[in-house]
């Protein structure tokens, strides 16, 4: 990553820390609403606290976790399937 | 006029679109779509018959199932003309518009018979739009699609006509899967909603088409699959596991994807997934939610294949690992993208959300806990890989110094109409509800729903903001990921033609065995003929091989005797 720090660049980062601000606002604003609100789900585990809090933050790790684990296995070169070119 | 089959119209239009100038095939083209949609004022009922060798072809039927379909299908035609504006060329046009015809006049066909052909039409004239994109790896991606749309059609001739020898009908009602025809049936409406395994296709040739192909193909081909099963094989419990295992499954492709169109291929494929388990379910709810699911997804959808549409137009390459920083250069097609990627991941407020919970509380009034479970994971993975993925590495992530400006006019337009209705959907569902096949009373924005998924969401959100900042994001990779394509692509020709060799060298080392075997036989009747034992007495070799001939036949014979 060869990347020159322009201001596009500074922009982007100013936007990235007042992106990770709001959602820990609204975060904030979800766990304080959790104590008030009776939630209630499908499933009787779903009613426990931040239950899909919880589970959207796990599962979106396990996914990434397992998507950097995919890319050992089935990732491969640009030019895999260029039929003829090198192919053997 | 009105009896005609709605989308046939569109389809005898197009034939006359190469005659017509630019800006007045364009309009001609909104009117036959507008004129095709009047058509469905007729209502349910069955409007058109043919009598034919004996059967009954119904070319038009409409019922409450098949309305949202016509519906949405003329929208999408509608968008596909007005972002594909800029094109003065007829050819895209002509494929986009028979095509969305042909898949329109399917959803009316009433037996099916007139459902292959209508089904094999969507696969003939939507090829041009992947042909259309003119590279190579376009023309192989199209033939490997031509292949398998083609494939679907056949198996689903072959089911019918084991319907029509087992039934004498050949009406397109709802099956109970268990006899041949109806597991044919079965698999051919599997390859065209794209089940595990099945989906090759999907994620080799969608990307491969054009800008404004794409986003014709994402519309039609897989929903009209979805509406045949819902059709045909509602309440199947297989779909439920079939369906589960595609909304899970393309989500880990996605996440290492790097064209960033086929993680959209990958995202359609999970989508369809909701909507099989829906159809799975089979229940009043449950269908309600497959077809509104269907109905919101195709312009949500649309919307982000333009979007990337009009990224790929603009900048030239559609691959994350290159782009990046669009977000001043192309800053309407970064908000369109985002009300896209927000839809899809049914935000509240966004159209996903209101389609998407009838199914999800559909499927918890089944109990079928493990399957609610994986959809619930499978959402994390939606916006994962559409919410977050799409719009972060296409306009912001890194600044790669691009020179660039908004698309075209038109394209702006199409992406703003959709934007606006994935919006109003999601604010206002009642007029989407009230064309769903059955009565709805069902009210989405409950407070612990609202609450619930915006937790889901916003955790999710920060778990990505958290593997950032740590560096534990993957970054993007120019590569290819293996799909199930891979297995005809490349496990197929690596293990066959070494077969094949073997099978041709085994083949050829026994015809030089028989030759060999001829020659030596020859040289001994001439040995023979020659040799000073025989004498003059032996007239010719001819003679001689009558005479060994002869023997043979004796030596059978008293075998033959002697048993």
């Amino acid at each position: 990553m060869t990347e020159k720090p322009t201001q596009k660049t500074a922009d982007m980062q100013k936007m990235g820390r007042i992106f990770t601000k709001a959602l820990l606002a609204i975060a904030v604003i979800l766990a304080i609403l959790e104590v008030f609100l009776h939630r209630h789900g499908v499933a009787a585990i779903e009613d426990s606290f931040m239950f899909p809090a919880i589970f959207g933050f796990f599962a979106f790790v396990f996914i990434v976790q397992v998507g950097k684990w995919l890319r050992r296995m089935i990732m491969r070169p640009e030019d895999y399937y260029e039929e003829g070119a090198s192919d053997d | 006029m009105t009896s005609l089959p709605p989308g046939l119209l569109m389809i005898i239009v197009a034939a006359v679109l190469p005659f017509v100038p630019h800006m007045a095939r364009q309009i001609v083209m909104l009117a036959a779509i507008a004129l095709s949609a009047y058509g469905l004022v007729l209502g349910a009922g069955t409007h058109l018959v043919w009598d034919v060798l004996g059967f009954e072809l119904v070319l038009y039927r409409a019922d409450a199932l098949s309305f949202p379909f016509a519906v949405i299908f003329h929208i999408a035609a509608a968008l596909n003309v007005i972002y594909s504006w800029h094109d003065k060329h007829w050819s895209q046009h002509c494929a986009a518009l028979s095509y969305a015809g042909a898949a329109i006049a399917a959803l009316h066909a009433g037996d099916l018979i007139t459902l292959f052909i209508w089904w094999e039409a969507t696969a003939v004239t939507s090829v041009f739009l992947i042909l259309a994109a003119g590279t190579l790896t376009a023309r192989r991606a199209a033939m490997r699609y031509l292949i398998f749309q083609v494939l679907s059609g056949v198996l689903l001739l072959a089911g019918a006509a084991f319907y029509a020898a087992n039934t004498g009908s050949i009406a397109f009602t709802k099956m109970t899967l268990g006899d041949t025809a109806s597991w044919l049936i079965f698999i051919a409406f599997g390859i065209k909603a794209a089940f595990p395994l099945l989906n090759g296709w999907l994620q080799d040739a969608y990307p491969e088409a054009t800008v404004t192909g794409t986003v014709a193909l994402s519309a039609f081909t897989t929903k009209l699959a979805i509406y045949a099963l819902a059709r045909g094989f509602a309440g199947t419990e297989y779909l439920i596991w079939i369906g589960a295992a595609m909304t899970a499954l393309p989500v880990f492709f996605a996440v290492i994807e790097n064209d960033l169109r086929r993680v959209l291929a990958f995202s359609l494929n999970n989508q369809l997934g909701f909507m099989v388990v829906a159809v799975g379910i089979g229940s009043e709810l449950a269908l309600n939610g497959a077809v509104a699911h269907a109905f919101v997804h195709i312009i949500y959808k649309a919307l982000l294949f333009m979007s990337m549409g009009a990224v790929l137009h603009q900048v030239g390459t559609i691959k994350a690992s290159e782009l990046g920083g669009l977000y001043r250069n192309m800053p309407f097609t970064m908000i369109c993208c985002v009300i896209g990627a927000m839809s899809i991941s049914a935000f509240p407020l966004f159209s996903g959300f209101v389609a998407k919970s009838l199914t999800m509380t559909a499927l918890g009034d089944t109990g079928i806990m493990w399957a609610y479970f994986v959809l619930l994971f499978a959402s994390a993975g939606v916006l994962e890989h559409s919410g977050i993925k799409i719009p972060y590495f296409a306009f912001f992530a890194h600044d790669r110094g691009f020179k660039t400006t908004e698309a075209p006019i038109n394209m702006r337009v199409a992406m703003g109409i959709a934007a606006f209705l994935c919006i109003a959907i999601g604010v206002y569902p009642a007029p989407l509800y009230a064309i769903l096949p059955f009565a709805v009373d069902y009210h989405p924005y409950d407070a612990s729903h609202v609450t619930g998924q915006m937790q889901l969401l916003i955790f999710a959100m920060l778990a990505f903001v958290v593997l950032i900042r740590m560096r534990l994001y993957p970054p993007e990779i120019p590569s290819v990921v293996l799909n199930s394509d891979w297995f005809y692509r490349r496990l197929a020709p690596r293990i066959g033609l070494p077969v094949l060799r073997a099978v041709m060298l085994v083949w050829g080392s026994l015809l030089c065995q028989l030759r060999g075997f001829v020659e030596a036989f020859w040289l001994a009747i001439d040995r023979v003929m020659r040799s000073p034992v025989a004498g003059p007495t032996i007239p010719g070799p001819a003679a001689l091989v009558q005479l060994l001939l002869l023997l043979v036949v004796l030596a059978l014979g008293y075998v033959a005797a002697g048993v």
